[in-house]
């Protein structure tokens, strides 16, 4: 192998790539947010007897669900001006792409983590004399919660990593700006495996919080 | 503002042929990353500290960077480091095989734990050698188990090989988006693309849950 190494030039344009990964984190930051909130009303309503609204909530869920994320983001790009003939800016629209898709699989991960609330819970409830509300506030939501939440932050996790996509659509995150350097100082293993590295070294402290919460849950149930 | 939704139909042909060299990428990827993930799902619950080590480290670089960075890295940099010229076809089921042996390798070692301790004592009480515990016991309780989880991890492969779209090879993403950019009608070429991804990858999300449901109740594992 005769490929000479040189991580001088990283080092000199690190300033684009922390303004990339500024854009990285503003959007996995917000997109998380819509996810965590919406997310779980799109699971009540994934879990309404009503058909009329189950169905379409089913429906969305398992569209973004169902198709790339690449090309959500990129239809998001094309297609959202021309129907709604409406200007959104780039960054925008890149949390409303990544958002509305995290939306959909935290959704699901709210709505196992509802329904595997064991009946007995609910069944205690009742012949305890709880309301509806108290039932479903005090007994059902917290528990839901704590189990969903390895899932929900390992999907979150996954946001971080898909917003890396955007960069298909010019948008300047860390990926983006990091293709830019790679071309512009023809270092392309340097560049590519410093960036890597970013990414890894936000996305594997994270994950290992959701191993141990993970653990800690299998302990308690066990 | 006029939809014209013939359009797709007109250009069916390069969408096919896209979407055929999308399962193409994802079928070779699929089986050569399930191989090697049980192989390093075998590394890493091996009792070799070295072989535990680098398989875990392996998981946990490949499943905690974008896989689009893995993708570029290996379409811009496996050329120049080995000195060889790659088609992107072949880049593409390199990375995708090496992303779906990460993946994969965790579904094997969730299985793994299925079976119960009790077995493996009973297979060194009964004096079975490693690999006839490996492959006559271990296996194929666990593959069944894997199985659900497998086939998940199989839509997410076939939904992330879009990205190869990136890289200039022509899957059904690239070929989609060549011709909304030629015809300038976004909205049906990319509509109509979309759905193609959702009917194949919603049923084996529909089949999964039916599996996880009756195969495994049935059998009790």
């Amino acid at each position: 192998m005769s490929y000479q190494f040189d991580f001088s030039s990283i080092f000199r344009n690190i300033g684009p790539l922390l303004d990339g990964l500024v854009v990285t984190i503003q959007l996995t930051v917000v997109a998380n947010v819509i996810g965590l909130t919406l997310g779980f009303l799109v699971a009540l309503l994934a879990i309404s007897p009503s058909r009329l609204i189950r169905y379409p909530t089913m429906l969305y869920i398992e569209f973004f669900r169902c198709t790339p994320a690449l090309m959500q983001i990129i239809w998001f790009f094309y297609c959202l001006p021309i129907l709604f003939n409406v200007y959104i800016p780039g960054l925008a629209m890149g949390i409303l792409a990544l958002g509305l898709n995290l939306v959909a699989f935290n959704a699901e991960a709210y709505r196992a983590a509802i329904q595997g609330v064991p009946r007995e819970q609910v069944d205690a409830s009742v012949a305890l004399g709880l309301s509806s509300f108290q039932r479903t506030a005090f007994v059902v939501l917290p528990q839901a919660f704590r189990a969903s939440l390895p899932v929900l932050l390992s999907n979150g996790i996954g946001t971080f990593q898909q917003s890396a996509l955007v960069a298909v659509v010019a948008i300047a995150d860390l990926m983006y700006n990091g293709k830019i350097l790679a071309t512009d100082t023809y270092r392309p293993i340097e560049t590519f495996t410093v960036v890597a590295l970013i990414y890894f070294a936000i996305s594997f402290p994270i994950s290992q919080i959701v191993e141990y919460l993970e653990r800690r849950q299998a302990a308690s149930i066990a | 503002m006029t939809f014209d939704f013939s359009i797709p139909l007109t250009y069916h042909e390069a969408l096919l042929k896209g979407l055929l060299n999308t399962l193409q990428l994802t079928g070779i990827s699929i089986a050569l990353g399930c191989v090697l993930g049980f192989l390093i799902a075998l590394a890493r619950t091996s009792n070799n500290r070295v072989l535990r080590s680098v398989s875990t480290l392996y998981v946990s670089l490949l499943r905690g960077t974008p896989l689009l960075i893995q993708l570029f890295w290996i379409f811009f940099c496996l050329p120049l480091l080995l000195g060889v010229e790659m088609s992107n076809f072949l880049s593409g089921v390199i990375a995708l095989t090496l992303y779906m042996g990460a993946v994969s390798s965790e579904t094997f070692r969730a299985s793994f734990n299925f079976v119960g301790a009790e077995q493996y004592q009973a297979c060194a009480a009964l004096g079975l050698p490693y690999s006839v515990q490996m492959v006559h016991v271990v296996l194929p309780q666990s593959i069944l188990r894997a199985v659900p989880t497998l086939l998940s991890n199989c839509t997410s492969l076939f939904k992330e090989s879009a990205l190869v779209s990136a890289v200039g090879m022509s899957d059904l993403m690239h070929i989609s988006q060549i011709i909304s950019n030629r015809t300038g009608h976004p909205v049906e070429v990319l509509t109509a693309a979309a759905m193609i991804y959702f009917v194949i990858a919603f049923p084996i999300t529909r089949a999964v849950a039916a599996i996880e449901r009756r195969v495994l109740d049935h059998l009790s594992i």
